[in-house]
């Protein structure tokens, strides 16, 4: 546990700068979006009802008050967390990589601590969970800010005022990130952890068996998906609607549980038997 | 006692390593000769199972190797081990926080040894320094055996000096060495044991002590004998 708990610890030190450089962009290009977006609203409000002398009641009744969700709903925001999401996806397969390949031969070190290698799993998944808990937290910090600097720019007639929640649940393409109820957490989080813990141990195949391991890596992936999937493809085409909803929903998480836990003892038993340096 | 037995690689269809068998024992210097491509790393490699092996069987002090091991084994390779961003204390601290048999006055003495400052980053070290950081990490670590591949590669002669030294020095004393090179002139004298490796095989195993004494034989001259035959 103490191994484990270094490792985490050196791996988020090793992933600290590019996290605080994704949080740094996400900030800037965030409230910049905000502050640009808010002042281009108004700006034309003023064209309208001080240059124009379109009473203010006929411009809102054209324009309409502008809501936080035009913020949202706009590269200034999505940009980031597309951003932040691409980083992630692209350290899932960088954490284990960097550490085969450049000057350093890091991954000897790593195979050569005295504790499980499995450990060595545990921590880089742990910090794939961590980057990404990180992101959401940080956003959902920087929303409340961000609609305070919405509401100092705009003056209230101007505006829709809305909470946190609203503005999440109103935006079903950043829902996963963001779900609003437990149940939807465990459910994507855990799905989520289950393609990280897929993709590591396709990652290790290709590293113990090279490019033969490209093609076991893919295929077991397509296997790993197709158990989990397997009790929908049961009910679409086999047992014609025979589980109740929450049946299903309970296999889903059991074959997740399972390949969860296969994906586990596979690379457990990779690093241990067939790894190569 | 590092036994290995029988031992076969392959890396597809080519043969590396075709029952390879030696001995290495505490308090000796056994070191693996053979040109370019015979297999020396990959045995290191495979007795730190950092690769796995077809057939055969490597035991050390009777076990096969387990996590357990590395507080008594470490392997020093022919690259760093530790991150190019790090400095050699950071590298040191490393060592601390994760082996119970890392011995810091160990490592501050080597520092010394090899004239190294300790707030350099790996990254900013020559060849010759980040060898020696090498070899430091595994030096420092109180264990039965010491692996070593290539440790005088592409070092200029005074920095192979300097390392030559560590084999006479205490700090070697009473530990087992398994050592590859190239560069047999800088520890022929210092040699106990020779695996020569030809093929995937062990072509001569001898005792350089004995060829010195009963044949008055260098290791450089049963070389010659065995790979120019």
């Amino acid at each position: 546990m103490k191994s484990y708990l270094k490792l985490v610890n050196f791996e988020f030190n090793r992933f600290a700068k590019i996290f605080a450089v994704l949080l740094s962009i996400t900030l800037v290009v965030q409230i910049a979006g905000v502050i640009v977006l808010s002042k281009m609203y108004l700006n034309t409000a003023n064209e309208k009802i001080y240059e124009e002398l379109m009473p203010k009641a006929e411009f809102l009744s054209s324009f309409g008050q502008m809501s936080f969700l035009s913020v949202t709903r706009s590269v200034w925001f999505l940009g980031p967390i597309a951003l932040c999401v691409a980083g992630v996806g692209f350290y899932i397969f960088l954490i284990w990589y960097r550490d085969w390949f450049g000057k350093n031969t890091f991954i000897y070190r790593l195979l050569m601590l005295p504790t499980t290698r499995l450990n060595v799993f545990y921590a880089k998944i742990t910090n794939i969970l961590l980057a990404t808990f990180g992101f959401v937290a940080f956003q959902l910090i920087l929303i409340p800010i961000e609609t305070t600097i919405f509401r100092w720019i705009l003056p209230k007639e101007f505006r829709v005022d809305m909470n946190v929640k609203e503005i999440v649940s109103s935006m079903p393409e950043i829902n996963i990130l963001f779900p609003t109820s437990f149940l939807g957490f465990i459910l994507y989080y855990g799905a989520g952890l289950m393609v990280v813990s897929i993709l590591f141990t396709a990652i290790l195949f290709e590293r113990s068996f090279r490019w033969k391991g490209i093609f076991v890596g893919v295929l077991y992936s397509i296997v790993a998906v197709a158990v989990f999937i397997s009790p929908l493809l049961l009910q679409e085409f086999v047992l014609d609607g025979f589980f109740y909803p929450l049946e299903l929903f309970a296999l889903e998480i059991v074959m997740g549980l399972i390949v969860l836990a296969g994906s586990i003892w596979m690379s457990g038993f990779l690093l241990k038997n067939k790894i190569t340096v | 006692m590092i036994e290995v037995k029988e031992i076969t690689k392959n890396y597809g269809r080519k043969k590396i390593l075709k029952g390879v068998s030696f001995t290495a024992n505490k308090g000796e210097i056994t070191c693996l000769i053979g040109i370019n491509g015979v297999g020396k790393t990959t045995i290191l490699n495979a007795i730190m199972a950092l690769t796995p092996i077809n057939k055969g069987q490597i035991l050390i002090n009777g076990e096969t190797i387990n996590k357990n091991m590395f507080e008594k084994i470490t392997f020093i390779p022919d690259a760093i081990t530790m991150l190019p961003q790090m400095k050699i204390s950071d590298a040191m601290e490393f060592m601390n926080d994760f082996y119970t048999c890392w011995n810091q006055k160990r490592a501050t003495e080597l520092l010394g040894f090899f004239k190294l400052n300790e707030q350099d980053r790996i990254s900013s070290l020559s060849k010759g320094n980040t060898a020696k950081v090498n070899l430091l990490l595994g030096l420092a670590m109180d264990v039965d055996f010491v692996l070593m591949d290539e440790p005088f590669s592409g070092i200029d002669m005074f920095s192979r000096e300097e390392i030559a030294k560590v084999f006479t020095s205490h700090l070697i004393e009473n530990r087992g060495v398994i050592i590859t090179t190239h560069e047999i002139g800088d520890i022929e004298h210092l040699i106990d044991k020779v695996v020569l490796l030809d093929e995937g095989i062990v072509i001569k195993e001898f005792s350089a002590e004995e060829a010195r004494e009963n044949e008055g034989k260098s290791v450089v001259d049963v070389m010659r004998e065995v790979y120019q035959k």
